[in-house]
């Protein structure tokens, strides 16, 4: 009884930044943005809560700086996949390069790295205040998404960009907000694993968890919704590994560390053997709108 | 929309701004190709020296220390060259996949795997001594393809994006290579966490000059043997056809699945042949870190000698001369040893965003 209390406190933590990371790469992919870059502005937002822990201010405005962070970082990406139309792919693999060495270098810099930081204080049930937001920011991405006309361009963007911009919208500025917006969700995700979660900088601390956040919206087939189900389903697996040893199962340690990476794998095996998301994804998801030359 | 219903009034006064106008362009010149990759590569080279300036080491000192890290003696070149062996190798496993449009992302778990393998061969002892070395570079191939198999499947046949499932495969690897370093195979002199020192006839033999061993000619004829297969054989040609429009490569009877497979399956083999190249080459064992780093470096020695062998051998002797300089500089001047990554960020970054002036054409026309 007590495991199973221990383990159900600790779930919503491990879950809220998958949530929130996958929430933002939602937005952006629902606007046909391939974001591949999502390590690299959770690693941003990482970042910057800690810094700002460090030098004294509060997690709120800590966190107000990842989101921020992530922001400034989305603008990198944003200039490359939408503005001048570099391939998403390498786009986002050349962002999450430069964010990997960045954040690095600015913690050995500033000396930020092994300084543990006093982190969030929970206010309810043993959780904190960005928890019980998260369901909020969701419906709120729902809502926006699906009931406002900039939702609409942007779902109109990423299914049919010529279309959308026959029809007087902007593909290029709608995919540059989609990407910034998004890249908020994923900074403040980036900051609630340091300033929450670990509460300690160590390079390369998202250990992959933007990954696993695209790998979640593949599985939620681009609803915000069904992504809360996975990222309950991921903080279930991540809470549980500290946690196996007192069940008493003997399994090594290291293969323990390896389950994170190894459920995504056969989540995204699943949802491709499953093959309906070539009707769920967005149809222009990856592909540039280059308007035909007119006078 | 409800913009285009509003009247417009006639005292609008009509604003004359300029709009960019993109146009693909059909072909690219050799001369405009070169023009634009010199022209990105200066404005990284300006940023990074900007960059080390702020950080206390002026273009002078910088100078300084290119050119005695380098030429200084034949020892000082010896070391950029025994930098640069696995470099060309990890380069060339990239490019390899990328030249077939698959984006490998998971070098450093091939790495691992390969070094694995060639590790089981030298700890188990298994085939007689003089094959040894041999049957260690055929078992990291092996290792690489192993790891490479599973997402060039999932590639294929289900169209599971391979960014995502080589890169989580490195997270795996590398905790399979804790498990066994610091489980079965730990060091049973020193108990530290990497394994056994290879046995004399399990590493790669020495040259006779400097510390440079045989895997730089390794490394030589690899790039040569590859290049011959990407210029000048069919099998090149195909790829080329391949990457360029699959359907149309589909359609005049290319064997697209095979060529796919193949060159993904090459690129998991010199993937882990990069592992045993630094374990039986540089180390002498496999340690706990020796691939770090090379996912990152392997990306951008790819992209910056664009998928060509040679382009890719010169980028990897730079490259190896930006981790010996980003070292020494560290010493002498106290920059953070995540200086080197800096800089490749800066590089990446920079190439990546110059392909936009070699995809489009861009007009400014006045927009009212």
């Amino acid at each position: 009884m007590d495991f199973l209390l221990n383990w159900l406190v600790n779930i919503p933590g491990f879950a809220t930044p998958f949530a929130l990371a996958a929430m933002g790469l939602i937005i952006s992919e629902r606007a046909g943005v391939l974001n591949l870059a999502a390590e690299g502005f959770m690693l941003a937002g990482a970042l910057a809560g800690v810094g700002l822990m460090i030098v004294g201010y509060s997690p709120f405005v800590a966190l107000a700086g990842s989101v921020l962070a992530g922001v400034a970082m989305s603008f990198i990406f944003a200039i490359m996949a939408a503005s001048l139309r570099i391939n998403h792919v390498i786009a986002g693999l050349a962002l999450v390069f430069f964010a990997e060495a960045l954040t690095s270098y600015i913690a050995s810099a500033e000396g930020w790295t092994n300084q543990a930081i006093k982190g969030l204080q929970p206010i309810l049930l043993g959780q904190d205040i960005i928890v019980y937001a998260t369901p909020v920011l969701c419906a709120l991405v729902v809502w926006m998404l699906n009931r406002t006309r900039f939702g609409l361009s942007l779902r109109a963007v990423g299914e049919n960009p010529a279309a959308a911009d026959a029809a007087g919208i902007d593909v290029t500025a709608m995919r540059f907000m989609a990407i910034l917006l998004g890249g908020a969700l994923i900074g403040l995700a980036g900051g609630y694993l340091t300033v929450v979660v670990s509460r300690i900088w160590v390079d390369g601390v998202i250990g992959g968890r933007g990954w696993i956040a695209i790998a979640l919206v593949i599985f939620a087939r681009w609803h915000p919704w069904r992504v809360l189900v996975g990222a309950v389903l991921f903080g279930c697996i991540e809470a549980l590994i500290p946690r196996v040893a007192a069940l008493g199962v003997d399994i090594p340690k290291y293969f323990l560390q390896m389950t994170p990476y190894l459920a995504t794998l056969v989540v995204m095996v699943w949802a491709a053997a499953r093959g309906t998301d070539r009707w769920s994804q967005p149809a222009a998801l990856g592909q540039h709108h280059i308007r035909e030359e007119r006078t | 929309m409800d913009k285009t219903a509003m009247p417009v009034t006639p005292t609008a006064k009509p604003r004359l701004r300029l709009v960019p106008l993109l146009e693909p362009r059909q072909r690219v010149s050799d001369r405009f190709n070169v023009l634009v990759y010199m022209a990105s590569l200066a404005v990284a080279t300006a940023l990074s020296v900007g960059l080390l300036w702020l950080a206390g080491v002026a273009p002078s000192d910088l100078g300084r220390e290119i050119a005695t890290t380098a030429f200084s003696s034949p020892r000082a070149l010896g070391s950029v060259l025994a930098q640069t062996t696995p470099l060309i190798v990890a380069g060339l496993a990239t490019a390899i996949a990328f030249r077939s449009s698959f984006w490998n992302i998971g070098l450093e778990g091939q790495m691992i795997l390969g070094a694995i393998f060639a590790t089981a061969v030298a700890v188990w002892d298994i085939g007689p001594e003089s094959l040894r070395l041999l049957s260690m570079a055929l078992a990291a191939c092996l290792g690489g393809i192993i790891w490479i198999a599973g997402p060039a499947y999932l590639k294929l046949r289900l169209q599971v994006n391979e960014v995502i499932t080589t890169l989580l495969l490195n997270y795996v690897a590398f905790n399979l290579l804790l498990h066994l370093l610091y489980g079965p195979w730990k060091d049973p002199v020193s108990s530290f966490p990497h394994s056994a020192q290879f046995e004399p006839f399990e590493r790669l033999p020495q040259l006779g000059w400097q510390n440079l061993n045989w895997g730089l000619p390794l490394a030589i004829i690899l790039a040569v043997v590859l290049w011959w297969v990407f210029s000048k054989s069919r099998v090149g040609y195909l790829i080329d056809i391949l990457r360029s429009n699959t359907t149309m490569a589909t359609a005049v009877g290319v064997p697209v699945l095979g060529l796919s497979v193949a060159s993904i399956l090459a690129s998991g083999a010199v993937g882990g042949l990069t592992g045993f190249v630094i374990s039986a080459g540089v180390e002498g064992r496999m340690t706990q870190d020796f691939f770090s780093g090379y996912l990152f470096s392997g990306v951008l020695i790819a992209f910056l000698g664009r998928n060509q062998p040679f382009g890719v051998v010169i980028v990897a002797f730079l490259m190896a001369l930006l981790i010996l300089v980003g070292q020494s500089l560290q010493v002498f001047f106290g920059v953070p040893s995540a200086l080197v990554q800096l800089v490749q960020g800066i590089f990446i970054i920079c190439v990546a965003a110059s392909e936009f002036f070699l995809t489009y054409n861009m007009h400014w026309r006045s927009a009212v």
